[in-house]
C-alpha cells in the first residue's frame, strides 16, 4: 500500500486519526526516489525532512497540506538547503533565507523532500541544459520530460510527491506538465511572490503549482498566492480558487485561437483537443474559433525581452560575493574565468544575445520595439476576454520527443514554447491539463488560458474535463 | 576662446533607510554592518522602494524649479565592477523625477543656471584598495540624487556660486548633509573651450574635494585647453582628476566611443505615479529656503553681515526662526551672531548641545529691548544660560543687574556730578568729546553701573547743552 497514491483528503483523514504519521509519507517518498532512477533531484533533504516529520507528530493537523511531501524546483531559495539553479556557478550555494513561497509552504507544515532538477537557470525546454544531467520522462525513459521544471514534473508524474513547485517564464511549468501528464498552472503575473526565485526574466517569471489533479493544484495555489511586501510586482488579490471546482459548465464561453490549431501542431494532439471540445459542446459550452493578433511574434518577442532581462539578471554571478569564484590575478580575469567555467553553453548563448539586444542603438531597434508589440499582443488578449471566459488549445505543438533531438539546434527548442510564451507576455494565467495519450502512450496536454486573476475559472473548466475524462495518467508500472 | 562648463553633482540623501532596502542608511557605522541580502545582490532578492526618498527628491526638484515626471520608472544601468553588487545600478534614465529646472545665483548680477535633470539612483559599495581590494557594503543602496546642469556656465566664478547655492539649498531642505569632504556631495565637472558657437570637446574632471577646488580645476582646464588649441592641438574626450597639491588636473583615461550601459526599464519595480495630491503635500511641507529667508531678514531690519552669518549657520538660523515672532528680531540676531556664536565657536559646540532654551533667550532679548539691562550685563547672562538651566530673571535679580531708568534719580546724579567737575563743563564748551565720556564714567561709577547708559547719555548731553 502506498499512501501517496491516495487522494489527499484521505491522507489527511489518516493523519488526523493518527493511523499514519508524516514520517511514513516521507519514508515512502524517499523509497520512491530510490526506485525511480529518473534524476529528478539535484539535492535531497532527507535528514532535515525526517527530523521535520518527527517534529510534526506533536503538532495538530491543521490543514489539508499538513505533513505532505513537496518537491521544490532548484531555482527557488531554501534556507540552509543547497540551491543551484542547475548551474556549476552556484553548485555550492547554500542560501541564508527562504523564498517567500518556501516560507508559505513551511507555514502549512509541508515537508520539502528535495530540490528538483531543471534546465540551467530555467533556460531550456528539455531538461538537458542542467549541469547535473538530464531528467528522464517517467512515461518513456528515452523521451525528454520537458523543461525547464523537468524534475518537478517527473517527480509528481512518478507519484514521488503529490506536490511540486515549478517556475514558468515561457512555458516551463506547462510544457513539462504536458509531457509528463500532470496538472501544471502558471498563475497570473503578480499572484505569487518572486522573492527568493533566482531570476531569469523578471517581467515573465512566475512560480506555480504542479500536481496530479486539479483540486490539489488549486489547494497548493491557495497556499502560495498572495501579496508580498518584498515583491513590489506582487498583487493583493483575494480569489477563492476552489469556489468553482465541480460546478456545471453549461453556458461557459470558450475561444479557440486558430493559431493554436494550425498546421504547425501535431495531428494527434489536435485530434485529442477536438475530442474534448466536442464533449464540452455537448455539455453546453459555447465554443468559437477566433483570431488573436500578434501571436506569431511570440518567439522573437521572447528572445528579445527574456534574454535582454536575463543578461542583466545573471550579471551578479561574478565570483565576488557567492558561488563559484576562480583563481585570478585581477578582476577582469576573475570575471572571465568564473563565468566561462561556471555557465553552460545555452546560458552563455542567451547572455550574449541579450547583451547584444540591449547594446547601443539595438535597444531602441529591438527591446523597446518588443515592448510595444508586447503591449499590442496583451491588448488583443484583453479583447478576447471581453467576450469569453476562457481560451483553450493544445499546450504544446507535440508530445515529448527523444532526448538529444534538439541539442545541436539552439533555435529549435524555442519553438517548443510557441503556444505557451504568449501567455507569459500578456501576464495571464494558464494551465496544462492532461487529456489523454497518443498512440505511443505519451501524454497530451490541453492549454486553458484565463483572464487576469481568474484562475478560479480555469479550475472550473479543468475540474469538469478531468471528471468527465476520468483518466489514469500514471506512467506504466508505477502503481 | 569661450569656455563652457556643465556640472554633475551626486548628493547622498539623509534618509533613515536605504533606497531599495530597509537597511540603515549610515555609511559611517562599522564596515558591512548596515547590510542585508538586497544590498548584497543576493540571488532571488528584489528591490523595495522607500517612499520617503521620493519625497526628498521631489523637494529638491521643486526647490530647483524643475518640471516633475509624475509618471516615472526606474532603469537598470548595466556594467561590471566589483563595487556594483548586482552587476547593474538601479537609476532613472528615461523619466528623471525632475527636469528643465534652474538655480538662481548672484554673480555680480542675478543669473539662472539651467538644470537638465535630477534623478534618483542607488550608490555603489565603497572599495578600499590596500594590498588587496576590500568592499564596504554599508554604502551599497544608499540613496543618491544626481543633479545635472546644461552646459550653460562660462566661468569658474559662476560654477562656484552655483555649487554654493546648490549646497546651501539642499542643506536647508534638510535632505542631505552635503559634505564634500565626506563624500555626501560629489562634483564632476565638464569643461570645454571653443572659439566658435559650436561647443568644443569636453574634458571631465572627477571627484573634486571642495567647492573652491572646483573653481581651481575649471580655471586650470580653461587655461590648459586654450593653450592646447592655440598650439594647434586637438582635444580628445577624456576623464581627468584634480591634484590638490599642484592645483592642476591630471589625465586618468581617454573616453572610448559609445560607453554602453545597456539601459532598460527595471522590471522588478512598478511605475511610480506621483498624484497631484502627493505633489501638493510635498509642496505644502517645503521649508523656507534661503532666498526667502534673506528677504524676510532684510525687511525685519537685520543687517547684511548678520544675515550672511545666520544663513551660513543653519542651526543658528533654525534657532532664530523659532523665536523670531516672539521678540525683537534685530536684538535676537545681534545676540546670536555675536556673543552666542563666538561662544559656540570657541567651545566647538552646536547651539542644540548647549543649555540654551527659547524662553530664556526671549526673556533676555526683551530685557535688552526695554533697556532693563545693559549689553555688558547681557554678555554675562549669556554665558550662564548657555551653561546652566538658570532663569534669566533669577540671574538678573541675584546679580542686581536691573538698570535704573528713573529720570528724576538720573537727573539728580547728573547735576551732582557736573557740579563737582566744572573743568569738564569748560572742556565741553570747547568742543572736547572726551568731556562727555569722562562725565558718563563718573555717573556710572556713582551708580555702580546700574543706570540705563543710553538714557543717562542722552540726559547728560541735554543737560550740558542747557548750560551753554
Amino acid at each position: 500500500m502506498t499512501y501517496l497514491d491516495l487522494d489527499i483528503k484521505e491522507i489527511n483523514n489518516l493523519l488526523k486519526e493518527k493511523k499514519i504519521k508524516p514520517i511514513d509519507l516521507v519514508n515512502e517518498a524517499f523509497e520512491k526516489i530510490e526506485k525511480s532512477n529518473l534524476n529528478c533531484f539535484i539535492t535531497l533533504n532527507k535528514e532535515e525532512a525526517i527530523k521535520q516529520a518527527k517534529e510534526l507528530e506533536n503538532v495538530e493537523v491543521d490543514n489539508l497540506l499538513f505533513g505532505l511531501p513537496i518537491a521544490v524546483k532548484d531555482n527557488i531559495l531554501t534556507k540552509n538547503l543547497r540551491t543551484t539553479a542547475a548551474s556549476h556557478i552556484l553548485d555550492d550555494f547554500i542560501p541564508i533565507y527562504d523564498a517567500t513561497v518556501v516560507s508559505k509552504i513551511k507555514d502549512k507544515h509541508m515537508i520539502i523532500i528535495g530540490k528538483t532538477n531543471m534546465d540551467e537557470f530555467a533556460m531550456g525546454s528539455t531538461g538537458e541544459t542542467s549541469y547535473f544531467g538530464n531528467t528522464l520522462n517517467p512515461h518513456n525513459n528515452i523521451k525528454i520530460p520537458g523543461g525547464s521544471s523537468s524534475g518537478s514534473a517527473a517527480c509528481v508524474s512518478f507519484l514521488i510527491t503529490p506536490f511540486a513547485l515549478g517556475t514558468d517564464t515561457g512555458g516551463s511549468i506547462r510544457q513539462p506538465s504536458s509531457f509528463c501528464g500532470i496538472v501544471g498552472l502558471k498563475p497570473t503575473y503578480g499572484t505569487v511572490s518572486r522573492y527568493g526565485i533566482i531570476a531569469f526574466a523578471s517581467s515573465l517569471d512566475q512560480v506555480g503549482p504542479m500536481t496530479k489533479n486539479v483540486y490539489e493544484n488549486a489547494l497548493l495555489l491557495s497556499a502560495i498566492a498572495g501579496c508580498d511586501k518584498n515583491d513590489l510586482t506582487s498583487k493583493d488579490i483575494n480569489v477563492d480558487y476552489m469556489s468553482l471546482i465541480g460546478k456545471d459548465i453549461n453556458g461557459i464561453k470558450i475561444a479557440i485561437p486558430n493559431y493554436y490549431m494550425s498546421d504547425a501542431i501535431d495531428n494527434e494532439v489536435k485530434d485529442k483537443v477536438k475530442e474534448v471540445v466536442e464533449m464540452l459542446k455537448n455539455k453546453g459550452a459555447i465554443v468559437d474559433y477566433i483570431d488573436i493578433n500578434y501571436l506569431k511574434y511570440a518567439i522573437p518577442l521572447y528572445q528579445v525581452i527574456a534574454l535582454g532581462e536575463a543578461s542583466s539578471n545573471l550579471a551578479r554571478y561574478d565570483g565576488v560575493k557567492y558561488g563559484l569564484s576562480c583563481d585570478a590575478k585581477n578582476i577582469d580575469e576573475l570575471y572571465r574565468k568564473t563565468r566561462t567555467e561556471g555557465f553552460g553553453n545555452e546560458v552563455k548563448r542567451r547572455i550574449m544575445i541579450g547583451s547584444y539586444i540591449l547594446s547601443g542603438k539595438n535597444a531602441q531597434e529591438y527591446y523597446y520595439k518588443a515592448l510595444k508589440v508586447r503591449k499590442a499582443m496583451t491588448d488583443s488578449f484583453k479583447e478576447v476576454f471581453d467576450k469569453y471566459d476562457l481560451i483553450i488549445g493544445p499546450t504544446n505543438t507535440s508530445v515529448a520527443y527523444d532526448l538529444g533531438t534538439k541539442q545541436d539546434d539552439a533555435l529549435k527548442s524555442f519553438y517548443d514554447d510557441l503556444l505557451t510564451i504568449p501567455v507569459n507576455m500578456a501576464g495571464l494565467p494558464a494551465m496544462s491539463l492532461p487529456i489523454g495519450f497518443n498512440k505511443d502512450n505519451l501524454p497530451i496536454g490541453m492549454h486553458i488560458i484565463g483572464n487576469y486573476f481568474k484562475e478560479d475559472k480555469i479550475y472550473w473548466l479543468a475540474s469538469f474535463i478531468e471528471k468527465n475524462l476520468n483518466l489514469d495518467m500514471t506512467p506504466k508500472g508505477v502503481k | 576662446m569661450k569656455p563652457t562648463i556643465g556640472i554633475e553633482v551626486h548628493v547622498e540623501l539623509k534618509s533613515m533607510a536605504k533606497v531599495f532596502s530597509m537597511s540603515k542608511n549610515n555609511f559611517n557605522d562599522e564596515a558591512n554592518t548596515n547590510i542585508n541580502v538586497i544590498d548584497m545582490g543576493y540571488p532571488g532578492t528584489l528591490p523595495r522602494l522607500n517612499k520617503g526618498i521620493i519625497d526628498m527628491a521631489l523637494k529638491a526638484a521643486l526647490a530647483f524649479n524643475c518640471k516633475i515626471n509624475q509618471t516615472m520608472h526606474f532603469d537598470r544601468k548595466n556594467y561590471f565592477y566589483p563595487d556594483l553588487p548586482k552587476g547593474y545600478q538601479i537609476t532613472q534614465q528615461d523619466t528623471p523625477i525632475g527636469y528643465d529646472g534652474y538655480v538662481e545665483i548672484m554673480d555680480g548680477e542675478k543669473k539662472k543656471i539651467y538644470l537638465e535633470r535630477i534623478h534618483i539612483e542607488e550608490d555603489t559599495c565603497k572599495s578600499m584598495h590596500t594590498t588587496e581590494t576590500l568592499l564596504n557594503y554599508n554604502r551599497a543602496g544608499v540613496p543618491l540624487i544626481e543633479i545635472v546642469t546644461k552646459p550653460c556656465m562660462h566661468s569658474s566664478s559662476e560654477a562656484v556660486k552655483y555649487l554654493e547655492k546648490l549646497r546651501e539649498t539642499l542643506l536647508y531642505l534638510g535632505v542631505s548633509d552635503v559634505k564634500i569632504e565626506e563624500g555626501s556631495m560629489r562634483c564632476d565637472v565638464n569643461v570645454s573651450v571653443s572659439d566658435s558657437d559650436k561647443l568644443g570637446t569636453k574634458c571631465e574632471v572627477k571627484n573634486i574635494g571642495s567647492i573652491s577646488n572646483v573653481g581651481l580645476a575649471i580655471d586650470y582646464e580653461i587655461k590648459r585647453q586654450t593653450e592646447e588649441l592655440n598650439s594647434g592641438n586637438v582635444i580628445k574626450e577624456q576623464t581627468r582628476r584634480f591634484d590638490d597639491k599642484t592645483n592642476t588636473t591630471v589625465l586618468m583615461r581617454y573616453k572610448e566611443t559609445g560607453n554602453d550601459y545597456r539601459y532598460f526599464p527595471e522590471p522588478d519595480l512598478p511605475y511610480v505615479y506621483i498624484s497631484d495630491e502627493w505633489l501638493q503635500e510635498v509642496k505644502d511641507n517645503m521649508p523656507i529656503l534661503t532666498d526667502e529667508l534673506k528677504e524676510k531678514y532684510i525687511n525685519l531690519g537685520i543687517n547684511n553681515n548678520n544675515i550672511k552669518t545666520i544663513i551660513a549657520n543653519k542651526d543658528i538660523c533654525n534657532f532664530l526662526e523659532s523665536v523670531i515672532d516672539k521678540c525683537n528680531p534685530v536684538i535676537a540676531s545681534n545676540l546670536l551672531t555675536g556673543d552666542i556664536l563666538s561662544y559656540l565657536n570657541k567651545n566647538i559646540v552646536k547651539i542644540n548641545d548647549t543649555k540654551l532654551n527659547k524662553e530664556n533667550f526671549i526673556k533676555l532679548v526683551d530685557l535688552l529691548d526695554k533697556n532693563t539691562i545693559s549689553s555688558k550685563q547681557a554678555k554675562e547672562i549669556i554665558t550662564t544660560i548657555l551653561e546652566t538651566d538658570k532663569d534669566v530673571l533669577d540671574i538678573v535679580k541675584e546679580n542686581n543687574f536691573e538698570q535704573i531708568s528713573d529720570d528724576n534719580y538720573i537727573k539728580e546724579v547728573i547735576v551732582k556730578i557736573v557740579s563737582e567737575n566744572p573743568e569738564s563743563v569748560v572742556d565741553f564748551k570747547d568742543g572736547k568729546d572726551r568731556a562727555v565720556k569722562f562725565l558718563m564714567g563718573q555717573v556710572m561709577k556713582e551708580t555702580k553701573g546700574k543706570v540705563n547708559p543710553a538714557l543717562a547719555n542722552t540726559m547728560l548731553n541735554d543737560y550740558l547743552k542747557s548750560l551753554l
